[in-house]
């Protein structure tokens, strides 16, 4: 071995810290107003916030490139979380219907509250969101089982998402006029709409989320030698599962409320960063996946403000066009009988 | 006498009510091997799960090192308790070194880092198997003989009094079923642990084992030492064969070893 691994690690670290800073800069600058280097520092350092450049970091910028990075890297760890989980490289929280369960209840209550006039606080938001991405998930585990089987597992995990999905577009057709506007732009995907007070309470539940992983990564890590050896091994099998689910469900379930359902990042990024680190090791990997994601999240949403600007794409197709060729690139490789 | 490290009393084992096997007396000695036998489907494999507990005995009571198996906490019994699966893990990207390192589990805290104790483990118990070069070749892409090792030396990272194995030889060709066997035997001697384990080679079973235990019709039909279970003909009526069918085919052989083989 020509480098030790923890020198590999480190420096793949440091490779995505840069990268993410490098694109976030990036998203300050660029849009449909310039900002150079100095009227950036300026905006960011003076205190000023009257200033145009400062209204349009702080105001619109910011949260936003704050928002991608941090439900990013969220929705990557919980991708991780559930291809750890169900042994399969291709499962992620958008192909196994979890993302779709909790935009379902999220819509539903969106709803109700725009029906009576009230408008959903962010906690009630979330608070909507993770009963339908357990619910997508219980679901799941009842019609696929514990089978260890690639194919059967996505089918079902996709068409619980389909369900889910033409339930919400039911509704959505039957909502009040005045209410599609606003419910189509959040189904569609997108970082726009967070403000700083949601982004506080994402941060919150996505870091309490990480706390928590951090401490699945022992169990996990037996885990991965399968659910026998890792109840010889002194893992409490019932307590794990548990932990698991409901992790990955309220990180993809934080994800949604906010930015509704963005797909494929969840399943690609695990699996770029299981290439570039060499292990599937999960101290190594929940970090990862966070940077990864954040970065992999800034990219694309810097490509849907600017590519076809002053139309903005939805999140979830830039997503797509990257995540989905990494997928057919596993499948590839597997086919393959490729391991490492 | 050796120290008694397991014992059952009356034991049924089984799916939920059903019941698989049933009255099991059986125990087992530190630094001897038990070795199960009997045709397939007979609930060897019942037997070992429910001895390492990943299923509940359906009656009867089984005692690991002076208490009550179902007294245990994870933590405690995977410290006294470590097994080899029949199966093979196909883990992602793991190497052979981490395999083996995960079997110090039950002793790390709660973030699993590996202290220099646990490193000083690991890397004994791969030599011990000799798989010390293997530590960075990716788990699964080594060969059948070896992964067995390695799965073996991960076992022994749990340090523990009793080791149970389920056909831990099937895959292997025969001079590295003679290998494993015999490492295992003196794996269990020099580090005074009880080993449990199936096995269909039965003229190995019969060279390695210190007791037989043989399952057959949901019950255990027979056990001893391996002479007295490979006479008279008892092993055609074990599976059910043609009476001298197991005497003529490996006669031969088991000439050759009474003649002073070891």
């Amino acid at each position: 071995m020509s480098m030790s691994r923890t020198k590999r690690s480190l420096l793949c670290f440091l490779l995505l810290a840069v990268l993410a800073l490098g694109l976030g800069l990036t998203n300050l600058a660029v849009g449909s107003t310039r900002i150079g280097a100095g009227a950036l520092l300026r905006a960011l350092f003076s205190g000023d916030r009257t200033e145009s450049a400062a209204r349009i970091v702080w105001g619109i910028r910011l949260p936003r490139l704050l928002a991608a990075a941090l439900l990013g890297g969220a929705l990557s760890v919980a991708g991780f979380l559930l291809q750890t989980f169900f042994s399969n490289p291709i499962a992620g929280p958008f192909v196994l219907g979890v993302s779709s369960g909790a935009k379902l209840t999220v819509a539903l209550t969106m709803i109700a509250c725009l029906e009576r006039g009230v408008s959903l606080s962010a906690w009630g938001m979330i608070g909507a969101a993770f009963p339908g991405a357990l619910l997508a998930i219980g679901c799941l585990l009842l019609a696929a089982g514990r089978t260890r089987g690639m194919a059967r597992l996505i089918v079902c995990g996709v068409m619980i998402g389909y369900i889910c999905s033409s339930i919400t577009d039911f509704v959505v057709t039957f909502a009040d006029d005045s209410h599609i506007v606003n419910l189509h732009y959040w189904t569609m995907g997108s970082f726009s709409g967070v403000d700083w007070a949601e982004l506080g309470t994402a941060a919150l539940i996505a870091a309490a989320g990480l706390v928590c992983c951090v401490f699945l990564a022992k169990p996990m890590a037996a885990w991965q030698l399968g659910e026998d050896y890792a109840a010889s091994m002194g893992v409490n099998i019932r307590r794990f599962r548990l932990a698991l689910i409901g992790l990955s469900s309220l990180l993809a379930a934080c994800v949604t409320a906010f930015a509704g359902p963005i797909s494929f990042v969840g399943i690609a990024v695990p699996q770029l960063m299981k290439g570039l680190f060499q292990t599937a090791r999960p101290g190594v990997l929940i970090p990862a996946c966070f940077l990864g994601g954040a970065g992999f999240c800034l990219g694309c949403d810097l490509l849907a403000r600017t590519l076809f600007a002053p139309t903005e794409l939805a999140i979830g197709s830039v997503t797509a066009l990257f995540g989905a060729p990494v997928v057919i690139w596993i499948l590839l490789r597997r086919g393959k009988g490729g391991g490492v | 006498m050796n120290e008694t490290i397991l014992y059952t009393q009356k034991l049924s084992v089984g799916y939920g009510e059903k019941t698989v096997v049933s009255d099991i007396d059986l125990s087992a000695a530190a630094g001897q091997l038990l070795c199960l036998i009997g045709p397939n489907g007979a609930g060897k494999s019942t037997l070992l799960k429910t001895l390492i507990r990943a299923l509940p005995p359906v009656r009867g009571e089984i005692m690991l090192a002076g208490r009550a198996l179902r007294d245990y906490r994870e933590r405690e019994l995977a410290r006294l308790c470590a097994a080899v699966l029949t199966g093979k893990p196909e883990p992602e990207l793991m190497r052979c070194g981490e395999v083996v390192a995960a079997g110090r589990y039950p002793y790390t805290g709660r973030l699993g880092l590996l202290t220099e104790k646990d490193r000083r483990v690991v890397r004994e118990m791969m030599e011990k198997v000799g798989i010390a070069a293997l530590a960075e070749r990716d788990f699964t892409r080594v060969s059948d003989g070896q992964r067995q090792r390695v799965l073996l030396a991960r076992a022994l990272c749990q340090q523990p009094r009793l080791l149970v194995l389920d056909e831990p030889t099937s895959f292997l060709d025969i001079r590295h079923k003679l290998e494993f066997l015999r490492l295992l035997r003196a794996l269990s001697k020099e580090r005074q642990i009880a080993v449990v384990m199936s096995m269909h080679e039965l003229e190995l079973a019969e060279r390695f084992a210190d007791t037989l235990l043989c399952i057959k019709d949901g019950r255990v039909d027979r056990s001893g030492a391996p002479a007295e279970i490979f006479s008279g003909g008892y092993i055609d009526s074990l599976y059910g064969m043609e009476t001298g069918s197991y005497e003529s085919l490996f006669g031969t052989y088991r000439k050759r070893k009474n003649a002073g083989v070891t």
